[in-house]
């Protein structure tokens, strides 16, 4: 399993575009990945024939764990196991696990204990030492170990004699977790279903956030009368070319502007250093039907208003379609979430690191307002911005949020 | 018991040698009136006079030499080299003659001689002054080479130096001057060379050091026990001769080992004890012995190029948390 995105621990099988006896080219898509973050295209890094599909689709493996066996048409793989269960007899070179992917080749090592099975496990010797004390096959543990390219550590050795199920790939090795009862007991007629990658990821750095960020909240309405306005009057011009601006460009406009005017608000707090950003990376939140995904709109500061349309919406239906490239969900220096479309009247969002603010989005709706001392219609837009402490101030989140308001009341500024 | 400066237990443990044996004397450049650049001879001058404390010319060559000549003759000399580095032009003497005469002499002449001579970096002294080249003279048969990290160290290690009938090298170091700890007040208290320290006990991982860096080593192995990981720190003490038991010993309880020092690693402490460790350890290991040294550079002037040169402790640390992760911790 390759390492398509950094944070990736494991990969799901999306599909493979080459079966088993297929042969590809270098730079060939042979299949599709499900990282933690999107769906990334696998290319073959050189010629050669699919002789045995180790990880079907929709499978899962760890990081470094074999997926596939390839060599030249024709080859022997007799000694591959039947299953992709444990054996990992003929287990291929794995990938290496730092920034150079390759697909597993063939042939495999030639069998070190004679015994008819090529088999090549990496084991540390204090934990291949332990296994044998203790009578403990290690191919029991093939392609579960949480060492560099999928070596079996003590760890894994010591949590195989517990009985536990070893974790792959994780940077803290957790004490097998007692279920806590009752809470976690699924009741009758309830599923429990596994997470998608990308759901654990979600899960994780949403808790990495929650629980490390000191988020404060600063909250605002804006009267986003003269916005909508601005929009209708640019999408009745634009109408020919089929180019839409939305309300969520405007607020991605607006917010660009005013984060490279506050450098103060515009900064990440990274290891006891600030990161001033010199450019409005701007994220934009798409949920999806299970989980959500955050493609980054970059240099958001330099763009139009029509450039950030074009591009907000090429990026919001690739999300959907899980076609996203990696550098796009990547370097974001600022987000927007926006739920008005769903009509909520206020909520919070969780900041999405190393990022320092974001931006929650509530539905504009039409309210009374006094405007030069008399009651109006107004549409009204609540938004709440969740700040990093440690990178800003109550007061540049509030001069922040002040700029993004002044812009949206006055959007002829966003032509500007 | 009170706190002394490893700078003064070097001294106290001089100035008791020069009471307790009219044969030791001591020699080099500034030591008298001047009290040594790093004053570590405060004091010795007035007290014993210029005849046992003795003022050189700048000519480490000539110096060394001639304390060999006299510990051939009986006299117990110990040597101030300023810096370890200005030991290179004195190099035939030290590693042609002092290591070699017992051996050429069919052991019947002995060289009863102590160098004392700071090394270590931190300062800005650049490419010139900021080496850690103890490792060089650890490689020679026929020289001792000790390198305390700690004043209780210095002090009954540099007794034992000056009563050991063999060269002996006694690497100091420029930043440990100023680090305090207890010391014995009991003179007849010595530490023997050869025999490494378990400076801190611990179960996860071992970290080796000597000298100044196991300082470095200590905090770092606090820092990481904040996160319940428990690290085991060897002190050496010794580089010649080497303690391999005590480290082999850590290392079939932990399974995992760095070595850290500030000189380079490349043929270094840690490339030596690499090659002991998996011959003596090898079934033990749960990933390679991993190494933390200086940047394989000269010495850089410019404040933030010396420190990214130095193994300072954010490096050991990183270090220490790659290997975990590689053995699932």
């Amino acid at each position: 399993m390759p390492r398509l995105s950094d944070t990736m621990e494991e990969g799901r099988i999306g599909r493979w575009l080459k079966r088993e006896g297929d042969s590809f080219r270098e730079g060939d898509v042979i299949a599709e990945i499900e990282t933690d973050k999107a769906t990334m295209e696998f290319q073959a890094y050189d010629d050669g024939t699919v002789l045995r599909i180790i990880v079907d689709d929709g499978e899962t493996a760890a990081l470094g764990a074999p997926i596939a066996i390839v060599g030249e048409a024709g080859e022997e793989v007799a000694d591959a196991p039947a299953e992709k269960e444990p054996a990992a007899a003929a287990e291929p070179e794995p990938a290496t696990s730092g920034s150079d992917p390759n697909v597993a080749a063939a042939p495999p090592a030639p069998a070190p204990q004679g015994n008819g099975k090529a088999e090549v496990l990496r084991v540390s010797p204090i934990a291949r030492r332990m296994a044998d004390t203790a009578g403990l096959d290690l191919r029991s543990l093939a392609g579960k170990g949480s060492g560099p390219d999928g070596r079996i550590v003590k760890a894994d050795v010591e949590r195989a004699l517990q009985g536990a199920t070893p974790v792959p790939g994780t940077d803290v090795a957790p004490a097998p977790e007692p279920r806590p009862p009752a809470v976690s007991a699924p009741g009758e007629g309830d599923e429990v279903r596994e997470l998608s990658p990308m759901l654990k990821a979600v899960a994780r750095r949403m808790t990495e956030s929650k629980t490390t960020v000191p988020h404060f909240y600063v909250s605002s309405e804006i009267d986003m009368t003269r916005a909508l306005q601005l929009r209708k009057e640019l999408n009745e011009a634009l109408a020919d070319s089929g180019e839409k601006v939305s309300v969520n460009d405007l607020i991605v406009r607006a917010s660009a502007q005013a984060l490279v005017q506050h450098p103060q608000a515009h900064r990440s707090y990274v290891d006891g250093t600030h990161v001033y950003h010199a450019h409005a990376h701007v994220g934009i939140a798409v949920a999806l039907d299970d989980g959500l995904i955050v493609p980054v709109l970059r240099d958001a500061d330099t763009k139009s208003l029509r450039q950030i349309a074009v591009e907000a919406r090429d990026l919001a239906e690739r999300a959907r379609a899980g076609k996203l490239r990696q550098r796009e969900i990547e370097g974001g220096t600022f987000t927007v979430s926006n739920m008005g479309m769903l009509g909520v009247s206020a909520f919070a969002a969780i900041i999405n690191p190393p990022e320092s603010t974001i931006l929650a989005v509530s539905a504009t709706i039409q309210r009374p307002v006094v405007r030069d001392g008399a009651v109006a219609v107004g549409d009204i837009m609540s938004v709440t911005l969740s700040c990093d402490h440690r990178a800003c101030s109550g007061a540049d989140g509030a001069r922040l949020l002040q700029t993004v308001k002044r812009h949206l009341e006055a959007p002829t500024l966003l032509l500007a | 018991m009170a706190d002394v400066t490893y700078r003064e237990a070097l001294r106290r443990a001089l100035d008791e040698e020069l009471d307790r044996d009219r044969d030791v004397f001591l020699m080099g450049e500034e030591i008298g009136k001047f009290e040594g650049s790093y004053k570590v001879t405060a004091g010795l001058w007035q007290k014993y006079g210029a005849e046992r404390v003795r003022e050189t010319p700048i000519s480490e060559e000539g110096f060394v030499g001639a304390g060999i000549g006299a510990a051939m003759m009986g006299l117990r000399p110990v040597v101030e080299i300023m810096t370890i580095n200005f030991i290179l032009v004195a190099m035939d003497q030290v590693v042609n003659h002092a290591a070699k005469i017992r051996y050429m002499f069919g052991g019947t002449v002995g060289v009863p001689l102590v160098i004392r001579t700071p090394g270590g970096a931190g300062a800005q002294l650049t490419a010139q002054h900021s080496q850690s080249l103890e490792a060089w003279f650890a490689g020679c048969p026929g020289l001792k080479v000790v390198a305390p990290s700690n004043p209780a160290d210095a002090y009954g290690m540099l007794k034992t130096a000056i009563r050991d009938d063999d060269p002996v090298l006694f690497c100091e170091n420029l930043v440990l001057y100023n680090v305090t700890g207890t010391v014995p007040e009991n003179g007849d208290f010595t530490v023997p060379i050869g025999v490494a320290a378990v400076a801190k006990e611990g179960d996860d991982l071992t970290i080796v050091a000597h000298s100044y860096t196991v300082q470095r080593a200590l905090r770092v192995a606090d820092r990481l026990g904040q996160d319940g990981i428990s690290v085991e720190v060897i002190d050496l003490r010794s580089l010649r001769p080497l303690d391999v038991d005590t480290v082999v010993e850590s290392v079939r309880k932990t399974n995992r080992v760095l070595v850290a020092e500030e000189g380079w690693s490349t043929f270094g402490v840690g490339a030596e004890l690499a090659a002991r460790i998996q011959k003596a350890c090898f079934d033990d290991l749960d990933a390679p012995v991993e190494r933390v040294g200086a940047a394989e550079v000269p010495m850089p002037y410019s404040k933030p190029l010396e420190l990214a040169a130095l193994p300072l402790e954010s490096k050991i640390e990183a270090a220490a948390r790659s290997l975990l992760r590689e053995c699932g911790l």
